[in-house]
């Protein structure tokens, strides 16, 4: 068989049936001979007579081709005629994409910010740690715990009304509800008199008001004030209004932002420019 | 009217250089006269990509004066202020859009870009030029010019060493390849250069390290995106055995479409050219980069493996020159350093980039307009590899528009 580089040939039936087929045996008496040489070229020579081949597997090729000669479709040639041709010498799987964070390092728009992707891989938790989980637990009790002490110590004397009284039992629900982000209390009336939610409301404030001058009398620098803002919605317009802008005394005011819309829309910038802006941000 | 303080024109001739000079004259502010360009040549003057270059770098700068001779042979030059996208010259909407044409094409873009980067961190506002058209060839090209890709991976990274790093971006908006003879590419990039200093700091880059990652991008644009697969496979066949950190990633994109503006079909488009190349960095563990760029030729006819193995042993080779920069960033960073604050900077470079042509010529330019030539020596280290210590001279002037305004 000649040695043919980077091809790999089909292997025969003939090949596979003989343990030991010829070229390979005579490649091994080249090598046998070699090392031979280079062994007497060093020492004297040996006396040793080269092991006889069975001559059995020719009989066998001779009766696979007597077999053969029958069947004259395709050529023993032909037999390993498909030819595998490899021009990449070795396979990388890409399976292994590239992180999310590491494609938008490299691929964004920006100049790769250098050696800035070495990320160091979060550490794997032990979860199965049986000391920790209950510590975990016991954390989480106690905070409840913490919570609901208040309540205890103003309405009930022992730790059993936590199940048994119903006030109780729900400004606790109230309180967890609170505690896990509920926007407003369970207790917070949604229907009463606007007499009376004026009135709440005006005594909160007074309260509040006074916390703080308090506060600030004494010095205590308490946390910052939260101003609501009054959501403007839009105004429902009346039929026969224009769609843009305000007409009022037979003009058409147009604001700024009016403007802006119009001609952000109308103008048809094209890809490049709305990408343009969004970078700019 | 400003005839009191005229300076002389410094004299230079032929055509090679031509940007490396234009950009000295810019940002020393001496006037230049260019003569001899081309002159017996068949078709002799400047060629469209040059008065192209000309053109951009009077759409950046205000009060430039610029003089050609009737055969275009001879360039008188007087620089004005770098403003860059200055709203009211030029500029629309802070972003001055510049046109390459077709008869540009024979360059890619980052022949424009590099130098603009340049100017960029000199200028008095910040600098956001939108090139386009035709000629607007943002893969690799035949003719030498690296791809927008490695531009934006290994040329710009290499500004954070002068702490120039803030709001710098390099948008590819229309990818196109090399087109063949009479068609267009119609590529559109987009630099934004936010960061604007009065001087660069000055660079001591003496150990190179050892190269610990290679990045790269593969682009297809117009044919299929197995094209890219192919690329990188190979590539990585080659880079693997040497950095197990190689990742190369792929953006596959269809050719631009050009409007003909023909009379007969209003609305008829062309397609842009197509072809895929690979663009490598090799970052090392000093930060030095080196990088890699292969395109596919606009006649085609290459297998995308052979892209891929070119572009690799091209990186292999850009590695084994040596020292802290490579030959397609060293003008980058020769000049701002050049341009740096009034003290010494030293930058190793490798003998064959140090040897090259437009490294030599830069050092000779240098001299010519700052006065101050650059000194070499050898590393003399205990490594046995021919890298050279330059250490340069800035001229400590650095950014005119940024110490008035």
């Amino acid at each position: 068989m000649p040695a043919t580089l980077g091809k790999r040939k089909r292997v025969t039936r003939e090949e596979l049936a003989s343990p030991s087929s010829g070229s390979q045996e005579s490649g091994g008496e080249d090598l046998r001979a070699l090392f031979r040489r280079a062994f007497e070229a060093k020492f004297k020579p040996v006396d040793i007579e080269p092991v006889k081949k069975k001559s059995r597997q020719v009989e066998v090729e001779e009766e696979d081709e007597e077999e053969d000669s029958d069947w004259s479709g395709i050529s023993s040639e032909d037999a390993d005629g498909v030819e595998v041709v490899e021009h990449a010498g070795t396979r990388w799987d890409n399976n292994d994409k590239a992180s999310k964070a590491e494609t938008r390092a490299f691929m964004s728009a920006k100049p790769p910010t250098l050696s800035a992707s070495a990320t160091p891989k979060p550490a794997a938790k032990p979860a199965d740690d049986a000391i920790e989980i209950s510590h975990l637990k016991n954390d989480v009790e106690l905070q409840s715990l913490l919570r609901e002490s208040t309540l205890l110590s103003t309405h009930a004397p022992t730790y059993s009304t936590r199940t048994s009284a119903a006030p109780t039992r729900s400004k606790l629900t109230d309180a967890h509800l609170q505690s896990l982000g509920a926007k407003s209390s369970i207790f917070a009336q949604k229907k009463m008199p606007m007499s009376h939610r004026k009135g709440i409301e005006a005594k909160g404030m007074l309260r509040e008001g006074k916390r703080r001058a308090e506060a600030k009398e004494n010095g205590i620098v308490l946390e910052r004030e939260k101003k609501e803002r009054k959501v403007v919605g839009k105004r429902e317009r009346g039929i026969g209004g224009p769609n843009v802008g305000r007409f009022k005394g037979g003009t058409l005011t147009l604001s700024r932002k009016d403007v802006a819309s119009i001609t952000r829309d109308g103008g048809g910038g094209g890809r490049g420019r709305g990408k343009g802006k969004r970078g700019k941000r | 009217m400003a005839d009191e303080n005229i300076q002389k024109p410094l004299q230079f001739e032929g055509h090679r250089h031509l940007t490396t000079r234009l950009l000295l004259a810019t940002l020393t502010g001496r006037p230049i006269r260019i003569s001899k360009i081309r002159p017996s040549s068949t078709r002799p003057g400047l060629t469209p990509y040059e008065t192209n270059f000309i053109r951009l770098l009077d759409s950046i700068t205000n009060g430039a004066q610029i003089q050609f001779s009737m055969t275009g042979t001879t360039l008188v030059y007087r620089p004005g202020l770098i403003t860059g996208s200055a709203e009211g010259l030029g500029a629309m909407g802070g972003v001055v859009r510049h046109e390459i044409p077709k008869e540009c094409s024979r360059r890619g873009v980052s022949w424009w870009l590099i130098p603009l980067a340049l100017l960029a961190p000199f200028s008095k506002g910040a600098v956001n030029v939108v090139l386009h058209g035709e000629g607007c060839i943002t893969a690799a090209t035949t003719a030498g010019d690296v791809s927008v890709d490695t531009v934006r991976t290994a040329i710009l990274p290499l500004y954070k060493n002068f702490g120039i790093e803030r709001n710098i971006e390099l948008r590819v908006l229309k990818r196109s390849c090399a087109p063949s003879q009479g068609r267009g590419a119609g590529g559109e990039v987009q630099l934004v250069f936010g960061h604007q200093v009065r001087l660069p700091k000055t660079l001591h880059l003496m150990n190179k390290g050892r190269v610990k990652r290679i990045r790269g991008v593969a682009y297809a644009v117009g044919v299929s995106g197995s094209n890219n697969q192919r690329m990188i496979e190979t590539a990585r066949g080659v880079l693997n055995k040497f950095v197990p950190d190689t990742y190369i990633f792929s953006d596959v994109s269809s050719a631009s479409l050009i409007p003909t503006y023909s009379k007969t079909e209003p609305n008829s488009k062309t397609k842009g050219a197509v072809g895929f190349g690979l663009s490598l960095v090799a970052e090392s563990s000093t930060n030095c980069l080196y990088s890699a760029d292969v395109a596919s030729p606009p006649q085609g006819g290459t297998t995308p493996e052979d892209i891929g193995k070119q572009c690799a042993y091209q990186l292999l080779e850009k590695i084994s020159h040596g020292g802290c920069v490579e030959v397609t960033a060293a003008d980058t960073i020769l000049m701002l350093m050049a341009m740096g604050t009034e003290d010494v900077g030293r930058v190793c470079l490798g003998r064959e980039v140090l040897g090259s042509e437009s490294v030599v010529q830069l050092g000779r330019d240098v001299r010519v307009f700052t006065g101050v030539a650059w000194g070499f020596r050898g590393k003399g280290g205990d490594d046995e590899e021919d890298e050279i210590v330059v250490s340069v001279v800035g001229r400590g002037v650095g950014n005119v528009g940024r110490k008035i305004g």
